[in-house]
Parts: structure tokens; C-alpha cells; sequence
């Protein structure tokens, strides 16, 4: 089983496979809403509208999608967000302590909720859905209490220094947001991680068959751990980000995230299932989903449409991956 | 309206939320006199009503009359806790309640006892449309159509008459009234307002709040205005003005300080108060001037807001944050 699993992600295999489908889907959002928006929406502003949209998500996108690869689920990245964001704005805005604190401070609390996640998970064998469900719930609770406890408002404001702004918190060229770098960067980062390294494998054997991957000595429990840790601190990360660009962080921000970061994830190609998934195809799964949501302000539509059309749209752009996807599957096996 | 956004919140969470239920009552006990009870919520909203309650109950023990606060901890498990209030409040031998109605369903048939048994009732911050029906009888708060209206006459008055109004809740009955009266306040100065629906699944995101609007004064260059309906989705907003590079307008329901800050550099045209403070002072006073003279206002409905804060009051409203009044 582990010898199948490797010869399924050479680097040939690699090339060959189907991440044509989600590509297709992201170009035919991508000119639907150019044909609809016009210059509007193909200027660098247009441009800007959606990758700020996606560069934030697809910060969290990106290690949902490792879980995600390896079978789990992390439903908590929404309260997780607040607790970032909110987290760096008490410590910093309400108590004035210095910005890198703050943010430090902010990921911390991220990646020690992904931390224990991640312990729950693995020590009570309870599905990831049901204890990430848990703790979304809870972690809203305790940043809640808290920060009225501590500040009395659910609404903290902050000012970064600007060193902190300069690397989170601000558009470049007066419209493109610095997440869109970071996203890069993590990309390159993950991608690196699930093809060069060892984890990756045991990413996907792990997502492909636990029991098995568990037979041939991968410390699976570990990497589930530090799967979640990833997670949580990625967003943590973009509640910092929130919290640096727009000068306040509140505890009911980010609630969204955790539906659309899995809905990135699928529209990507990754098997709700596990052991499938790449990350070029969750960055396309990512874009399409921010087109497909920012584009309808570009249209002059009635905007109280827009979520029936974002429903309709995304649907026809998993439908499309779906058959693509199956198409080289078909060719890959003619050719094994 | 930091109220309304806890009560959903505790609704859509109920599940997890850790029951602190609780009732904080203040009992500014002296003998004597009547017993005038004001029943309100516990959030950063209510601490400011509360500071009116304190200053109109000086003149109530001035009066020789007891002035009692009873404040819900949380908004956890809102009717059942303000039953429980209000059934306090009568079991102490209460001579006037004032109190906000935000579950009619629970709280009406209570109010109803309440009053049969003679006991005055003033509810305030919400019940408007039901106050008449429980035996209520004045309301003091605010009206969410009426402060729409106001906030787009003034939006009009200086030439900003095309706007939109940012909501991310659009299925929401009372935001949306919001969005409504600043339509028909536009409209009655020859403006025009259309509300900027945003989808489930930009709520809470202020980034995707912030490049919707961009998108829509991108598209329409003529749109002059952005109006927002709570100090969140304000701070992105402009962040969204800014990299459309336009020169609209900004406005908001609801303070906080960043807003304040904004409208004192004028950064901000305008942001749309309700004056809690004043709530809790007419509140408690208008209970006790019922309940000890029979004194009651002609005007049952007596509105507290909307209260406009431009750069012309803004300095002295951030003064009264200090203090305590706003």
C-alpha cells in the first residue's frame, strides 16, 4: 500500500495530473466576470479586489487542504481568526504593550488551539469534524469572555507600529494587500512540503489509509498534530493581518472563513475523502472562489442577488474540475 | 447597537456558550418611598446606560424614593432571564419597571401581570411596536427607520446624494430598516441610497467587506456616499474608499473610537448615535416621576436618537466617552 501511494506522486505522475479542471474553472469565473465587470474589474484594481480576498483565505486554504489530504478537517479556523486578530489588538491596543508582542501573542493562542485540536484528536480517536466543531465554538466563547471581561467591548481598536504594518497591514501600490506575498511565500512553502519532503507522503498515505500508514511506522499522530498546529497558527495569522490593516479586531470577525476555506479546498480538486489534493490546485480552487464572490460588485448587479449567484457559479466550477478530473484519470489509467 | 450583535450571537452559538446566567443587581437600598426597578443588559452599551440610570437616581433618592438597577450578566438566554428580572422586580414590591423589550413573547405576558397589579411600566431601547399592547406606557429609545432617514437628509444637505448602503446582514428585519430610511431620507432631498447586499459569505470578513465596496464605487463612479451599518464593517469600508482612490463620503450607524477619531480629523462625515446614556436617564426618570406624581410626557414615544455626530460635536462627544455619557 505505501509503494502504491509513492509511485502515485513521482515527479512524472505529477505533471500529468489533474489539476487541468480546476484551472479551467478559475479561467471561465475569470472571463464570465470580465465579459460582466468590463475594465473595472481587468484594471490592477479589479485585479487587487480578488486577490486580497484570496490571498487571505488561501493563507488558510493552504493548510486546511495538508488536513484536509490527510483525511482530517478543521472546522475551528473561524473563531480561530478572531482569537488571533483579537488576541494582538488587547495585548497591543488595549494594554499598549509593542506591536511584535502583540502579534507574536496572537499566533501563540493560534497555534496553541490547533495544539490542542490536534491532542484531542489523536488521544480520543474522535473525528476531527466533531472536536474542531467543539472548539469553534468553545475558542469563540472564550475570546468572547475574555475581551469583554478584560476591555469590555467586543470590539478592540489597534494601531501596529509601523514595521508591523509594513509587513502585514499594507497595500502595496495603494491597492494590492502584503497577505498576497505571504500567501505566495506559504505556498512555495506547503508545495515544497508535499513534494520534496518525506511528510508529504506521509501526508498522503496517512489521508489515503490510516491504518496502513500507521503499519509501516509513520508517526501519524504526530504529523495529525502538527497539521492542526499549522493551521491554527495560519489563522491566527490572518486575524493579525485583519486586525494590522484595518486597525481593530472583533471577536465575531472570521465566523465565514470556515466554510469557504473548505469550499477553496474542494473547488482545488481535494477529495473530501483525503489522500488527494495539490496545492496549485487549491490556489486555483481559491482564486475562483474570490472571483466568483468579488466579482458581482463589479457588475452593477443587484447585489442582493449575490449569494444565489456565487452558489450557482461554484457549482458549476466544481462540476467542471469533476469532469476534467475524471477524464485524466481515465487517460492516467490507459497509460499505467 | 453592540446589543443586538451579542443577542445573535448567542442565539447562533447557544450550543457552546458557557452558562454565566446571572443576575447583577444594584440595590441602592434606603427604606422608604417608592421602588422604581430599571432592568437592562450588561455589555459596553449598557454601561453607559447605566451612568444615566446613576445620575437620574440622585433625584430619585432626592425624592425620598428608591432607585434599584437589575442588569442581565449576559444576552445568553435573553427572555427567560428578563422573565425572571421582571418577576424580581415585582415580588420586591416594585412601584415602576423600566426595561427594554427585546422578547416580546416572553417578557409580554409578564409585563402584562406587572401592570394589573398597578405597577407603572416604561420600556426603553426596544418594544416600540409593542409597548401599547403589554400596557406599557411610554417607550424611550431610539427608531432605527427614523435614524436612516435623518442620516440620509444629511447625507443629501451636503451633496452627497448618491450612496450605498453597506450591509452585511441583509436578511436582518432591523438592519435592514436602516438601510431603508437612509433610502427615503436620500430620496426626500432629491438623493438616492441602494443597498449593497453582501453574502453569508463575506460576514465577519473585512477584507472581502472592504474590496466589495471598492467594487461597487469601481463600477459606479458617481456614487459619492458609503454608508455602513455598524463601526466593523466602517473601519473597512474605508480602507475600500481608499483603494478605489475615491473621494466618497464616509458614514456609519454606531460609534466607536476609531470612528470618533475619524470624524474629529474628518476622515468621516458623519456616524448615527442612539444615546444610550439618555435612554437610562429618562428611563428611570420618567418611571419615577410616573409612579410618585403621575407625571407622564404627552408624547408617549420619546426618541433619543438618532443623534448626528459630525467634526462640529465631535470633540465633545469623545470627551463624553471619558466621562462616561457616551
Amino acid at each position: 500500500m505505501a509503494g502504491q501511494t509513492k509511485s502515485r506522486f513521482d515527479f512524472g505522475t505529477l505533471l500529468r495530473r489533474p489539476e487541468f479542471g480546476a484551472l479551467i474553472g478559475t479561467i471561465v469565473v475569470f472571463v464570465f466576470f470580465s465579459v460582466a465587470g468590463g475594465e473595472p474589474f481587468t484594471d490592477l484594481g479589479g485585479w487587487a479586489a480578488w486577490l486580497n480576498v484570496a490571498s487571505e483565505l488561501g493563507i488558510i486554504a493552504l493548510p486546511v487542504a495538508l488536513i484536509m489530504i490527510a483525511g482530517d478537517l478543521d472546522l475551528s479556523v473561524g473563531s480561530t481568526i478572531a482569537a488571533g486578530g483579537v488576541t494582538m489588538a488587547v495585548v497591543s491596543g488595549f494594554f499598549d504593550v509593542p506591536t511584535p508582542i502583540g502579534v507574536v501573542a496572537g499566533l501563540a493562542f493560534g497555534a496553541l488551539i490547533g495544539f490542542i485540536n490536534g491532542i484531542i484528536i489523536v488521544r480520543t480517536n474522535l473525528p476531527s469534524f466533531v472536536v474542531t466543531l467543539a472548539t469553534q465554538f468553545a475558542v469563540f466563547g472564550l475570546v468572547l469572555g475574555l475581551c469583554k471581561l478584560i476591555t469590555g467591548t467586543v470590539a478592540v481598536n489597534v494601531k501596529a507600529d509601523e514595521g508591523v504594518k509594513a509587513i502585514f497591514g499594507t497595500l502595496l501600490f495603494g491597492n494590492f494587500e502584503t497577505a498576497i506575498v505571504i500567501w505566495a511565500v506559504l505556498a512555495l512553502l506547503v508545495a515544497w512540503i508535499l513534494i520534496k519532503t518525506k511528510y508529504g507522503n506521509w501526508i498522503y498515505a496517512i489521508g489515503g489509509d490510516m491504518v496502513s500508514a500507521k503499519a509501516t511506522g509513520i508517526p501519524v499522530n504526530k504529523v495529525r498534530v502538527w497539521l492542526f498546529v499549522g493551521s491554527g497558527t495560519a489563522s491566527a495569522l490572518v486575524g493579525v493581518i485583519q486586525a494590522s490593516l484595518y486597525d481593530s479586531a472583533q471577536v465575531s470577525g472570521g465566523a465565514s472563513f470556515v466554510f469557504n476555506s473548505i469550499i477553496a479546498v474542494v473547488v482545488g480538486g481535494v477529495l473530501l475523502t483525503g489522500g488527494y489534493g495539490s496545492v496549485v490546485g487549491v490556489i486555483l480552487g481559491t482564486m475562483t472562489f474570490a472571483i466568483v464572490s468579488q466579482g458581482i460588485f463589479f457588475t452593477g448587479w443587484d447585489s442582493d442577488w449575490a449569494s444565489l449567484i456565487l452558489g450557482g457559479l461554484l457549482l458549476v466550477a466544481v462540476l467542471t474540475n469533476n469532469t476534467f478530473r475524471r477524464l485524466a484519470f481515465s487517460s492516467g489509467k490507459k497509460k499505467g | 447597537m453592540k446589543k443586538s450583535l451579542t443577542v445573535k450571537f448567542a442565539a447562533a452559538f447557544a450550543v457552546a456558550a458557557l452558562s454565566l446566567t446571572g443576575i447583577n443587581a444594584t440595590a441602592a437600598n434606603a427604606a422608604g418611598g417608592n421602588k422604581i426597578y430599571v432592568l437592562g443588559g450588561g455589555d459596553a452599551f449598557f454601561a453607559v446606560v447605566k451612568n444615566g440610570f446613576e445620575s437620574a437616581a440622585l433625584s430619585v433618592k432626592a425624592g425620598g424614593d428608591t432607585p434599584i438597577w437589575l442588569g442581565l450578566q449576559n444576552y445568553d438566554n435573553i427572555g427567560p432571564d428578563m422573565v425572571k428580572l421582571i418577576q424580581t422586580a415585582v415580588a420586591q414590591g416594585a412601584d415602576a419597571i423600566a426595561l427594554p423589550i427585546w422578547d416580546a413573547a416572553a417578557e409580554g405576558p409578564e409585563i402584562k401581570k406587572a401592570v394589573a397589579k398597578g405597577i407603572k411600566v416604561i420600556a426603553y431601547n426596544a418594544g416600540e411596536p409593542v409597548m401599547k399592547k403589554y400596557g406599557a406606557s411610554a417607550y424611550i429609545g431610539t427608531n432605527e427607520y427614523t435614524a436612516g432617514v435623518k442620516a440620509g437628509e444629511y447625507l443629501a444637505s451636503m451633496g452627497k446624494k448618491n450612496a450605498i448602503c453597506v450591509n452585511d446582514q441583509p436578511a436582518s428585519a432591523n438592519i435592514k430598516q436602516r438601510c431603508d430610511g437612509l433610502a427615503k431620507g436620500e430620496k426626500n432631498k432629491g438623493g438616492k441610497s441602494t443597498q449593497l447586499s453582501l453574502p453569508a459569505t463575506a460576514f465577519g470578513n473585512a477584507t472581502a467587506i472592504a474590496n466589495a465596496v471598492k467594487g461597487a464605487i469601481t463600477k459606479d463612479k458617481t456614487i459619492n456616499a458609503v454608508f455602513t451599518i455598524s463601526s466593523a464593517d466602517c473601519d473597512a469600508s474605508v480602507v475600500g474608499v481608499k483603494a478605489a482612490g475615491s473621494k466618497a463620503a464616509i458614514g456609519s450607524f454606531d460609534l466607536s473610537e476609531n470612528i470618533l477619531n475619524r470624524v474629529k480629523n474628518g476622515e468621516q462625515l458623519v456616524a448615527v448615535d442612539q444615546q444610550g446614556w439618555l435612554q437610562g436617564f429618562l428611563a428611570t426618570s420618567t418611571a419615577w416621576q410616573y409612579a410618585a406624581y403621575g407625571i407622564l410626557p404627552a408624547t408617549t414615544t420619546i426618541l433619543t436618537g438618532p443623534a448626528l455626530i459630525t467634526k462640529a460635536n465631535a470633540a465633545t462627544v469623545i470627551a463624553g466617552v471619558k466621562t462616561g455619557q457616551r
